[in-house]
């Protein structure tokens, strides 16, 4: 463990002194604990995204949580609440933060994240990054408290299965196996959020891809994850041409090649070039997210 | 004996609405997962499956969408139940073919003449 530096802002970060809470670390808990923990937080969310073991198993390999880092509140004997942190060099990502219904309001929340930030300070990380839901006021006004600034709007969106049902100009196109697929990513030019940087699309597999070209010049390619029931984690890129028009000829190329598969899309910038695109092949936005960061 | 299936992960939510509608004589089956409910709905082939958007394993949408596609299910009505706002949970529903959508937290007084008007013959017997 690095010490802090005398003087280092992130001295503000120490939990407040609370003796009926105590703050452990998540890898004390087996993974059943933390998901009906998780889940028991959630209960009460517009979105509440519960999971299974299974599922927080992934999230966990895929977005790099450490347990070691990531805290539980308790108090007699109970769990009141948890946070999680991603860790990748540089900085962090603090997900999954919740506090039982029946327990908020008493600081708890504004504990666990003070524990997550004392400890992105002392793995020295330049900055930490972090999503809420749009309108989860109590969650945002928390994070403006704590430092955290607005960054940008993120859209969580879907499409219900079946080929495209648009006309677009012709196009060649090329399927591209994973590694290629994967390599594409260097170059990729827009900002992912954490849940689709290329740790995240590497772990989490099943990543393949397209090419187009249209006859006007036009290029672009997509690199998304093909799963048994869901496309998702898409990347869209045009190389050469017009954003909309590149978009459309590759989610034409897509949903030909795959017209039964429901998609679901996590975190794409509200102001992608491609979002008219997606949404010209109908897709719908679910919610948005507020992306926000503090500076260590 | 109508049967409906429910596939809603929240123990509260379950309990009240398998309560309201076991008292109006239908047969309730209930899942907590997808992947359950999905063996479930093959094997039982109910008259209504009632679908909250956020399960476990899969999501509401994914689910519905799989639902549709099974020819053994496709004409059972599929109702989303979801604390959605009600314009997203409208799209949504319609969007991946389900008959329509209840909002939570449900209105008890309301819900069973809601779930019957989903069923087929609209009677709900």
């Amino acid at each position: 463990m690095i010490p802090l530096l005398a003087g280092s802002p992130c001295l503000d970060f120490y939990p407040p002194a609370d003796e009926a809470v105590t703050l452990l670390p998540a890898s004390r808990f087996t993974l059943e604990q933390l998901t009906e923990a998780y889940n028991q937080t959630r209960i009460d969310y517009i979105v509440p995204m519960p999971m299974n073991v299974a599922r927080l198993r992934e999230y966990i390999h895929i977005y790099d949580v450490d347990l070691d880092l990531s805290g539980v509140a308790m108090a007699d004997g109970e769990m009141l609440g948890l946070a999680m942190l991603g860790v990748r060099p540089g900085y962090t990502w603090i997900t999954r933060l919740g506090v039982l219904p029946t327990t908020r309001r008493r600081g708890t929340g504004e504990m666990l994240m003070r524990y997550l930030i004392g400890h992105s300070c002392r793995l020295r990380a330049d900055h930490i990054i972090l999503e809420v839901i749009q309108h989860n006021e109590p969650a945002y006004r928390l994070f403006l408290k704590l430092g955290f600034v607005e960054v940008r709007e993120l859209l969580v969106v879907r499409r219900p299965p079946g080929p495209p049902r648009v006309e677009v100009p012709p196009y060649l196109a090329r399927l591209l196996p994973s590694s290629t697929a994967l390599e594409l990513l260097a170059q990729r030019r827009s900002i992912p959020s954490w849940l689709d940087e290329a740790p995240s699309l590497y772990k989490a597999g099943y990543m393949a891809g397209l090419m187009v070209e249209l006859e006007n010049g036009g290029q672009g390619w997509i690199v998304y994850q093909n799963t048994i029931f869901q496309l998702g984690r898409m990347v869209l890129q045009t190389e050469a041409g017009d954003p909309f028009e590149v978009g459309r000829a590759l989610l034409h190329a897509l949903y030909t090649q795959h017209p039964l598969l429901d998609t679901k899309m996590e975190n794409l910038p509200a102001d992608d070039p491609h979002w008219p695109a997606m949404q010209s092949f109908h897709f719908l936005e679910t919610f948005r997210r507020v992306e926000m960061r503090l500076d260590l | 004996m109508k049967t409906i299936l429910l596939m809603e992960d929240n123990p509260y939510d379950a309990r009240l609405i398998i309560r309201l509608l076991e008292i109006l004589g239908y047969r309730m089956l209930h899942a907590t997962e997808a992947n359950v409910g999905l063996q479930m709905a093959m094997q039982e082939r109910p008259d209504l499956i009632l679908l909250d958007m956020g399960l476990p394993d899969l999501d509401g949408q994914t689910v519905a969408a799989l639902i549709k596609m099974l020819p053994e299910l496709t004409d059972v009505p599929v109702v989303v139940v979801t604390a959605w706002p009600p314009d997203t949970a409208r799209q949504m529903a319609e969007a991946y073919g389900c008959a329509g959508f209840i909002s939570k937290p449900i209105n008890v007084k309301d819900f069973a003449l809601q779930v019957t008007s989903f069923f087929r013959d609209s009677s709900g017997k």
